[in-house]
């Protein structure tokens, strides 16, 4: 374990000495990177996303601790889009998930309810704490299609880094296969179980 | 006494700008005066304002200040007003007149070092031809300083970041890494004839590079500063309703300012810049991740980037190496507009 500690630090100084740490660093090691000043930390985890390097933060009051645990070199990013659109990750990812059973949002008036379900939905994307998934089910799975109102919103909720998964059973059911083009299609065993160890689930 | 500028600054140069995503935020609000002899504004965000006098006759106006770049005051009088006046050059414009503007310390700097820089200021404003002929100073912590330049141009003949064409190629007149050759000198980490290298770059007036514009009737051009070779690309691109592509392998960099990006020596400002532009940028995947991030350092006082016809790039080309602009290069292309504007590759 190595520990960095940059407090009272400025840019670039934290980020030469992360840098310093995970080349002098073996495979396996774990790194502790403390940063004190936010846009350093914003700066240090955009170069270690840009890289594909994997690490977790955590903030108190004001300092910031980065783990990243050394795995030789980053697979290369799947997408070049993905790449070079992720935002500067400002956004922290919580604990829980949010559940899409249905493609609007409460009982009532069908217009009514599409129309918050599109506000909800664009709401999550300026909440301070991000969602860890989104799951879709059920009529849920026609958020994600290509000509759905929310479409542009849930995908630069996933350039965010949440993962999106739609039921597969679901997508086939309303023979939308076609039109989803974001998120993974997933099964009900691996939806049971984000939804089992979530810490909190929320339904719109 | 030895003064260090350097001593007062957190960011100098074009990277104390601020945010351009804040600045546009901002500037959304403000009301842009409606007059037909306003031939130039805001609007395409370029490099200076243009004011219609008569038929023969337009006024072009700008004005650029900020905190040291360099310890030595003379020195950065000289870079503070090469800064200023190279948003005349780079609209093809004659520099003819300004006024200092000047933010100085008076408790904590003796009063030596309040003249060098105007006397720097002074005497790179007289090689470019322009009098200096007033200017104000406040007293405030850090210093620092710029002019409110003034220029003449033809109103047919002015060169906007409006005018590239798919089809050109970009050239580029001043290798880039200003800012992050200054990062690196403040750490410690830069060597100190790249620092010399990079001052001269700041030094150098834009001005025979644009009288080679003039000469080859180039009409799209603008300078690189605080926003980044992409960020002023972008700019351009956006103005011009096309797409650039740029091949960071052509682009010159400064002395060793590749590997202070390898050491992770990327100063802030080339991630607000990033941040900035991430939207309507795409990034090839075998880009390397150092000269990406010297896409987007800001520069202080940088080179201009010219849209060129191909058929006088060559011409253009040598005509900027011959008058001692050695580092000019094409870095890139016009293109049709794309699903983005800045396409960066290797």
């Amino acid at each position: 374990m190595r520990v960095v500690d940059t407090k009272g630090q400025q840019c670039p100084a934290p980020l030469i000495a992360t840098r310093k740490a995970i080349k002098e660093s073996k495979e396996g090691e774990t790194i502790r990177i403390i940063i004190d000043n936010k846009t350093s930390f914003d700066n240090v985890a955009r170069f270690l996303r840009d890289n594909n390097i994997l690490f977790s933060s955590e903030e108190e009051k004001g300092v910031w601790t980065l783990t990243v645990t050394k795995t030789g070199t980053g697979e290369p990013s799947e997408s070049i889009e993905e790449y070079c659109t992720v935002a500067v990750p400002h956004f922290n990812k919580g604990n829980f998930v949010i559940v899409f059973s249905s493609d609007k949002m409460g009982e009532g008036d069908k217009e009514l309810g599409t129309m918050l379900m599109s506000n909800f939905i664009r709401a999550v994307k300026d909440l301070d704490v991000l969602p860890g998934k989104m799951l879709f089910y059920n009529s849920g799975v026609r958020l994600g299609t290509t000509d759905s109102d929310v479409y542009e919103s849930l995908k630069e909720i996933e350039q965010m880094g949440v993962g999106l998964l739609f039921c597969g059973t679901c997508v086939k059911f309303y023979d939308i296969q076609e039109k989803i083009k974001i998120g993974i299609l997933s099964n009900m065993f691996e939806i049971a179980q984000l939804m089992a160890s979530a810490g909190n689930i929320v339904k719109p | 006494m030895k003064v260090d500028l350097l001593r007062f600054v957190e960011s100098g140069g074009c990277s104390a700008k601020i945010s351009p995503k804040m600045l546009e935020e901002i500037l959304k609000y403000l009301p842009l005066p409606h007059d037909p002899n306003i031939l130039v504004d805001i609007d395409t965000h370029d490099d200076a304002g243009v004011y219609r006098v008569n038929d023969d006759l337009a006024l072009v106006l700008t004005t650029d200040f900020f905190p040291p770049v360099c310890s030595d005051p003379y020195e950065f009088g000289q870079i503070a007003a090469t800064n200023s006046i190279s948003d005349i050059y780079a609209m093809g414009g004659t520099p003819v007149l300004a006024l200092n503007i000047m933010m100085f310390p008076a408790a904590k700097l003796p009063m030596s070092a309040y003249s060098e820089i105007l006397k720097g200021g002074y005497d790179t404003a007289s090689e470019a031809g322009v009098r200096i002929i007033g200017g104000h100073t406040i007293d405030d912590s850090t210093p620092k300083y710029g002019l409110a330049v003034v220029g003449y141009i033809d109103p047919e003949k002015i060169i906007t970041n409006a005018g590239a064409k798919p089809g050109d190629v970009l050239i580029l007149t001043k290798p880039v890494g200003t800012g992050i050759i200054l990062a690196g000198q403040k750490l410690g980490m830069t060597q100190e004839k790249d620092i010399l290298e990079a001052l001269g770059f700041m030094k150098q007036l834009n001005r025979s590079a644009a009288e080679v514009m003039k000469n080859f009737n180039i009409c799209g051009a603008t300078d690189i500063t605080g926003f980044g070779l992409a960020g002023h690309a972008l700019k351009m691109a956006n103005a011009s309703g096309v797409s650039i592509t740029l091949n960071m392998k052509k682009v010159p960099l400064i002395g060793s300012a590749y590997s202070l990006l390898e050491e992770g020596c990327i100063p802030g400002a080339a991630f607000r810049n990033l941040d900035y532009a991430d939207k309507d940028t795409d990034c090839d995947a075998n880009l390397d991740y150092n000269l990406k991030m010297a896409a987007f350092d800001a520069q202080t006082s940088g080179g201009l980037l010219m849209s060129v016809a191909p058929g006088s790039a060559d011409m253009v080309l040598s005509g900027l190496h011959s008058c001692g602009l050695e580092h000019s290069a094409i870095i890139g292309e016009v293109i049709e507009r794309g699903k983005k504007f800045i396409y960066l590759y290797m």
